[in-house]
């Protein structure tokens, strides 16, 4: 992976799927990984066949038989469905794991976006809200309940996890990790109007002494 | 027109059992069933899976049916494609809606 | 009578007006494909330049050549031009150019329908050209979302431009649609039985059908949003009852299956190439068949995967991702059987080939991209990004442009008669090639760093900037490579040298007409024993020429062809159809002037324009028919025939029937929404149920069914040669009952600006009222043609037509009376 990495532009990025920093991103970087190698090596072989088409060759007496077998029913139903059915359920296995569920250490936040803003709230601390900065701890799971009070918004924070859509009248809810602290960039990701670019938040984790203290209300 | 009826008929079949799966497990999940469970088991769960077993049972039946004099198509080609389609039919079927046996029907919040 | 002397009295029937006039009176396939594929190939120009604009301005960070207003104008008009506006009616115009030459037939089903087809088009296309011109364009990206797109957000008229606009063509799509599918099962040449149609008529029926239950959904979201807009019911918002993922769902209901309706033609054009040029024949066609029709259907059931980030429970986008990976089995099969094809023969790379071989390595690429983004965890990160964007030009540019390119190579001999000379187009295919994946490849990559799709610019600390410069170079090549297929293509069509018939040595019929084709395509028509009659019989172009088909003898002024049956290809009507007349274009402008009344809020135009839209539709088909009966007809090769007007099932019954399926989707649609809001919109119940009344329940009920009744009893006392007036009075009669009862019904409903549940009734109930008038209008008519003498015991396809919508007015009734009593009635 990381020849494939350094081979073209680079993984890393402040906004990289590529470059994961919590386990929810890094499990869909490794699905990318094992699908891009199964999608390569599948463009070869068609190529391959496609390419063999055009070499010389005796005018085969037209067996449509034989050609049915081998191409759509040994090809084009056997193999595609192996291939299909495979990661069809390996892709779901991901899915489910990905699923935020109820445990002791959960964090549970709030996330409220509008045209261009996001607001965030925490249950660790009733009453406090911040504009445009999500603090979460490092290491611990966090949900975050994401909702929107005008058009509909997403919510992403590309090396944490995948994205989640804020719907008026609905409330989602996104499990998130962070594995240090540190500073991670998030998005909107669902065109919302002419501030959509600059409608963007950071996501701040926070060793266990900082958030407790954040949770105290002692820092800031 | 009844020999394109035939050929189109399990896919459809397999069209309107998927949307009312999905359908009923939206419903399900919108008025909180996963909820309701007797003795251990979850009676969403038992619904869904009875769906599905009516819908697969259904396109082995019109296959059973495909092969029966009564509605078989006039010409050999259109009764090679009918038994075809009945066959994604079914495939389909048990590929698609395969997940009501294995996946949590709402997730942890309801 | 000399094949000359036929060429001429056949000409001199079936030929256009002369000059430009022509063109607004025509009502000949060709005419209409060509006029088709020439606007489609203008607004691919149009898209193609808004591109070039976008890819412009994302070539640096931080460029400034457009604000994000303009850039949302930008990118909203390519997709929805390119979408709706060029791959819609590109497949509608070579369908219409083609299917008749090849199905070895004169005309399409209702020649008239083409022609309004057409101008709905080119009027709704134009409103969209001026919004672009003037600056007030949609700008909510080619799905429009709500509440975005909603009145509290986008006030001004750019939205409305693109809910009526696009309405307006999608009329022509579903004309198209009807015309499509009548002509493919019916109007074939005798003996051409389904097996031995030409694989492009299969994945045109195919797809004609798609059309039919794919649009309506979008169409009734498009009258919901605008209606939202207009008067304030509020269907797509939180507060009020409503819901904006309805929206989401009623667009990829149509928005998925769209995807597939520009595919499978493209995927027949493919079909019908690929044989010719390895001098073969396609392997496994009922293979294919099948494979078409399971993709159809399969398509239908992936809609959600366009939803997967917006946070339904797992287990419902477990189904979608499963359908989802479960599609490109089909489309496996048929890649897979192509190139088994190209094996069983010996391909040559004539120019057609390049472009399939490109489609080959593009199309795959962007199935392969397809399979990841429907795995459900994948899409939640790539979802919007420009991982997308590149894969959805992979699916598009692969599984459309390039088959089309090859398509147009390969015809283009059909359409002028002429040989290309210079090599323009060899060139042209490397420089599309090459500048195409230079383009779009490394956008796969940006997108996984994290840009988004839709933003109008970014910093150059993102890192995007070389692969981003790289793709607007790119595209700039791939623009000057499609620069010169016009050029190549416009040489060919105005200074080239003539060619010769069937240049590639093909045995589909199309290449037995002239070429280029005369207004009636055969002087007459074939009796087909073989999927490849051109190859059965090479001297089959001269037979037809001196006659020796069906309908070899021209009569005074009449324009026939004949009808087979579906199945067998067995001859079974004839039809007599009707000549060039501007009432198509008459009443499209009409129908252009309900659309302006809206889109300009001059409410009190649009029933003055819906009046005349009625008036033309009667002048329409009064203008069929005959006072006598004509009997059985002789066509030729020793078929006696009737004519379609003296059967019960006519054309226009089978027209109807299609029109039915479309408007029933419609419908269904309609309650999906109900239920939908009902169960997962926020803020229900509503406040008040409509109250429920037995009464007014029970006498709809009743009278929509004694109308259907009585039709059936009209239709039996004309069989009997008695006049059916007494029936058809009543059927009448209870058809003004069942529109008072909607129309007490309506003035019940709660306000439909308080809460979406009254507004979705409203909508419901004004559904069945429509229809009601509708059918009262019909049975008017049929009263008038009755009296007029325009039926008989033969004579009764209008009887059996009209039953049909009387029919189906009953089950809506029903349908939609019960959704409004029975909430009120549990609660
Ligand atoms: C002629 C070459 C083409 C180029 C260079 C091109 C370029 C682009 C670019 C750069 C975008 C992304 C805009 C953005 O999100 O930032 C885009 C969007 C899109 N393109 Fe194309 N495109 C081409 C042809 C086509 C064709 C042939 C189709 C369809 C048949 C198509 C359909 C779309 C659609 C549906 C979108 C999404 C629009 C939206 O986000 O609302 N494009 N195109
Ligand atoms: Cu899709
Ligand atoms: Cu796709």
């Amino acid at each position: 992976m990381g020849v494939t990495c350094s081979l073209l532009i680079g993984c890393s990025g402040a906004l990289s799927v590529v470059d994961p920093a919590g386990p929810a991103a890094r499990t869909i970087s490794t699905l990318w990984w094992v699908m891009l190698a199964g999608a390569a090596a599948i463009l070869g072989m068609v190529l391959v066949l496609l390419g063999a088409a055009f070499r010389a060759k005796e005018i085969g007496d037209a067996d449509e038989t034989a050609g049915i077998k081998v191409w759509i029913v040994g090809l084009g139903l056997v193999f595609s469905m192996s291939v299909l059915a495979a990661l069809t359920v390996y892709g779901l296995h991901v899915g489910h794991r990905l699923m935020p569920r109820a445990g002791a250490d959960v964090v549970a936040v709030s996330a409220e976006a509008r045209q261009w803003n996001w607001r965030f709230a925490y249950d660790n601390r009733p009453g406090h809200t911040t504009d445009g900065v999500l603090h979460i701890p490092a290491g611990r799971p966090v949900d975050v309940a994401i909702t929107s009070l005008d058009v509909v918004h997403s919510f992403w924070v590309p090396r944490l996890a995948g994205k989640l859509d804020a719907i008026p009248g609905h409330v989602n809810t996104l499990r998130i990790e962070a594995d240090m602290p540190g500073s991670y960039q998030g998005l909107s990701a669902e065109y919302n109007g002419p501030g959509y670019r600059m409608h963007v938040f950071t996501v701040k984790a926070h060793d266990a002494e900082a958030w407790d203290a954040f949770v105290s209300g002692a820092e800031q | 027109m009844r020999d394109i009826l035939r050929l189109l008929l399990p896919p459809l079949v397999w069209l309107a059992s998927f949307s009312a799966i999905y359908g009923l497990h939206g419903v399900g999940c919108a008025l909180r069933w996963p909820e309701i469970s007797h003795q251990e088991v979850s009676l969403f769960r038992f619904a869904l899976l009875s769906a599905w077993f009516a819908a697969i049972l259904m396109q082995v039946a019109l296959l059973f049916a495909l092969h029966r004099d009564r509605f078989k198509a006039g010409s050999a080609f259109m009764q090679w494609t009918s038994l075809a389609t009945g066959w994604v039919g079914l495939v389909a079927v048990l590929w698609t809606l395969y997940p009501v046996a294995v996946i949590t029907a709402c997730g942890a919040y309801g | 009578m000399t094949a000359l002397r036929r060429h001429r009295k056949l000409t001199a029937i079936w030929a256009s007006e002369p000059g430009w006039k022509g063109w607004t009176s025509s009502v000949n396939h060709s005419d209409l494909g060509r006029m088709f594929l020439v606007t489609a190939f203008f607004f691919f120009l149009v898209g193609g330049i808004l591109a070039m604009l976008i890819r412009a301005q994302l070539a640096t960070p931080h460029s400034a050549f457009v604000d994000a207003g303009a850039f949302a104008q930008f990118f909203t008009m390519h997709g929805t031009i390119m979408m709706f506006l060029f791959a819609i009616p590109t497949f509608e115009g070579l369908a219409i150019y083609l299917l008749p030459k090849m199905l070895g037939t004169r005309d399409l089903a209702f020649p008239r329908l083409t022609a309004y087809g057409y101008w709905c088009y080119a009027f709704g296309g134009s409103m969209l050209l001026i919004a672009l011109v003037l600056g007030i364009a949609p700008d909510g990206g080619w799905f429009m979302y709500p509440p975005l797109t909603g009145p509290l957000h986008s006030p001004g008229i750019n939205t409305d431009f693109w809910l009526i606009g696009i309405t307006f063509v999608e009329i022509s799509a579903i004309c198209a649609a009807v015309e499509l599918t009548v002509s493919i099962l019916k109007y074939r040449a005798p003996g051409m039985s389904l097996d031995k149609m030409p694989i492009f008529a299969w994945y045109a029926l195919v797809t004609a059908l798609m059309i039919l239950t794919g649009f309506p959904p979008l169409i009734l979201g498009s009258v919901l949003l605008e209606v939202e807009r207009a008067f304030g019911w509020p269907f797509f918002q939180a507060d009020l009852g409503g819901d904006s993922l309805l929206w989401q769902h009623l667009f990829w209901l149509f928005g998925h299956p769209e995807v597939y309706i520009i595919f499978l033609p493209a995927a027949g054009v493919i079909s019908t190439i690929i044989p010719v040029m390895a001098r073969t024949t396609l392997l496994g066609y009922g293979w294919i068949v099948a494979s078409a029709v399971a993709l159809a259907f399969l398509s239908f059931g992936l809609w959600v995967h366009h939803m997967f980030t917006t946070g339904i429970p797992l287990m419902g986008l477990a189904f979608f991702s499963a359908a989802s990976t479960l599609v490109a089995v089909p489309t496996g099969v048929q890649v897979f059987a192509w190139i088994g094809t190209l094996w069983k023969g010996r391909p040559e790379l004539h120019l057609p080939m390049l472009h399939i071989l490109g489609f080959f390595f593009t199309f795959v690429i962007g199935g392969l991209t397809g399979v990841m983004v429907a795995v459900v965890p994948f899409d939640w990160q790539t979802h919007d990004t420009a991982f997308i964007t590149a894969h959805l030009h992979y699916v598009l540019f692969g599984g459309f442009v390039f088959p089309i390119l090859a398509g147009i190579y390969y015809w283009l001999p059909l359409f002028t008669g002429r040989k290309r000379f210079f090599r323009l187009g060899e060139m042209a295919f490397g420089l599309i090639f090459v500048g195409f994946h230079g383009t779009f490849l490394a956008m796969h990559w940006v997108g996984l760093m994290g840009q988004r799709r839709r933003i109008e610019t970014y910093d150059a600390e993102t890192g995007w900037g070389v692969i981003n410069l790289i793709s607007s170079i790119s595209s700039f090549v791939m623009a000057i490579g499609l620069a010169m297929v016009l050029v190549d293509v416009l040489i060919h069509a105005f200074v080239a040298v003539r060619g010769g018939r069937n240049p590639w040595k093909a045995g589909t019929l199309e290449w037995a007409s002239m070429s280029p084709p005369p207004a009636y395509n055969f002087a007459s028509l074939p009796h087909v024993v073989s999927r490849d009659p051109f190859h059965a019989d090479p001297g089959l172009p001269n037979r037809l020429a001196k006659g020796e088909g069906y309908l070899g003898g021209p009569k005074a002024n009449r324009r026939e062809t004949l009808t087979v049956d579906i199945a067998t290809g067995r001859p079974d009507f004839m039809v007599i159809y009707p000549g060039n007349t501007r009432l198509p274009i008459v009443m499209a402008a009409v129908t252009g002037l309900f659309f302006l009344s809206i889109l300009l809020k001059l409410f009190w135009l649009t029933p003055l324009a819906l009046a005349g839209v009625a008036a033309l539709a009667l002048v329409w088909v009064w203008r069929l028919g005959a006072q006598v009966d004509a009997g059985p007809q002789d066509a030729g090769r020793g078929a006696i025939l009737p004519l379609a007007g003296e059967t019960t099932k006519s054309p226009g019954w089978w027209g109807s029937v299609f029109l039915l399926a479309a408007n029933g989707t419609f419908f269904g649609s309609l309650l999906f929404g109900y239920a939908f809001l009902w169960t997962v919109a926020p803020g229900w119940p509503p406040a008040e149920w409509l109250t429920p009344s037995l009464a007014e329940l029970g006498i709809g009920i009743a009278a929509a069914l004694s109308a259907a009744l009585a039709m059936r009893f009209a239709i039996r006392s004309n069989c009997r040669s008695a006049r059916p007036m007494t029936a058809l009075v009543a059927a009448f009669g209870a058809t003004v009952i069942a529109i008072l009862t909607f129309a007490m019904l309506l003035s019940r409903v709660p306000p439909p600006d308080g809460h979406a549940y009254a507004a979705t009734l409203c909508v419901l109930c004004a559904y069945a009222l429509a229809h009601a008038l509708l059918v009262s209008l019909m049975l008017s008519f049929v009263i008038a043609r009755v009296l007029r003498g325009y039926t008989s015991a033969a004579r009764a396809a209008e009887l059996h037509i009209v039953s049909l919508w009387t029919d189906y007015l009953a089950v809506i009734t029903i349908l939609s009376l019960l959704a409004a009593h029975l909430p009120g009635m549990l609660a």
